[in-house]
């Protein structure tokens, strides 16, 4: 549970464009927005390594931010969304969303599989479709993921999101019946084609004999 | 070998490799990846050779999702020819990768075991790649 907050220092941001932000990142920083329904949104600017030990420590990314723009008062919120650098995973840019504590909100968690299936055990594969659920919780009471174990999961049996244990203070949303996790055979490794036909082109007439 | 049932035309324009991928930078599917650091043409055999050693070293379990195809044909003029004539004939099926592409996805498996099975496709590639997990962000 993420009690604790994060505390983040951000400076204001009053420059915009490509150009611009380009120039932002090359002096370590991270240009991200702040914002709240009905209200205008913040744009500011964070050190690159301060924010990158932020998302990355114990409390995960769904713990509370608490956001300060040029040492005004701390808003709490939650990080909404993030692009990273494809090649190089650096963060481009971070949203923010300011929250309310009192009021509960709607945000996805990863769900993270613990132990062997049994099924695995017997040669099955075990099979994870979804890695994250949408839950619905005050935001001090949202986990950093939710856990299921997997022990008796048998060869052809399913997992489905009725089956998990929601914390105390958190509801699951969606359809009970979505499927989190199963357990396959396992699928033979199978040869390639070793005949190449020429793929059909589309529109020619077939030839005449 | 992978190449497409239908085509439109039997040669196409070889494009360019500018920029990162567009899409796909992200595992969609499984719990591990081999994510592309450099643009290729990867051909439908580098694809299928790829597979199969993932495939061998993981042997029984686990699931592999092949994310590229190869949608593109490469003609070849014959050798000795002089220039000029015409294209040449299409000799084979490439995918066009660009970095950050992620090109495999494998879950279902040990870290360890998924590391070594990407190391050993990542062999069979004309590029350098690098193994992601969703750990990675």
């Amino acid at each position: 549970m993420s009690s604790d907050h994060v505390q983040l220092n951000a400076a204001p941001r009053t420059e915009f464009g490509s150009a611009k932000t380009r120039r932002l990142r090359k002096e370590g920083l991270v240009p991200g927005v702040l914002y709240k329904a009905g209200e205008a949104a913040v744009p500011f600017s964070l050190n690159h390594h301060e924010l990158y030990r932020a998302l990355h420590g114990s409390h995960g990314k769904t713990a509370v931010f608490e956001i300060s723009v040029d040492g005004a008062t701390s808003v709490p919120a939650l990080l909404k969304d993030w692009d990273l650098n494809p090649v190089r995973n650096e963060l481009l840019h971070v949203d923010f969303q300011a929250v309310d504590l009192k009021v509960v909100v709607q945000v996805s968690v990863p769900v993270v599989i613990t132990g062997i299936p049994a099924g695995v055990r017997d040669g099955g594969v075990l099979d994870q479709p979804v890695h994250e659920v949408m839950i619905e919780a005050l935001p001090d009471a949202i986990p950093d993921s939710i856990e299921v174990n997997v022990d008796d999961l048998e060869a052809g049996g399913v997992l489905h999101l009725s089956d998990l244990t929601a914390p105390t203070g958190v509801t699951l949303l969606g359809d009970g019946d979505a499927v989190i996790a199963s357990v396959t055979a396992a699928s033979t490794v199978e040869a390639a084609e070793v005949g190449e036909s020429e793929p059909e082109l589309i529109g020619e007439k077939p030839a005449e004999e | 070998m992978l190449m497409p049932k239908r085509i439109k035309h039997r040669k196409h324009h070889r494009g360019r490799r500018e920029g990162y991928s567009k899409g796909h930078t992200e595992l969609h599917f499984g719990q591990y990846g081999l994510k592309a650091l450099e643009p290729a043409w990867i051909t439908n055999r580098q694809i299928e050779a790829a597979r199969i050693a993932i495939n061998r070293r993981i042997r029984r379990g686990g699931k592999v999702w092949i994310n590229v195809f190869p949608h593109l044909p490469v003609t070849k003029k014959p050798a000795e020819t002089r220039m000029g004539s015409g294209k040449g004939s299409p000799e084979t099926w490439v995918a066009v990768v660009k970095p950050g592409k992620i090109m495999f996805e494998l879950s279902g498996v040990p870290e360890p075991l998924a590391k070594e099975a990407m190391r050993l496709a990542a062999m069979k590639l004309p590029i350098k790649c690098k193994f992601v997990t969703r750990d990675d962000f």
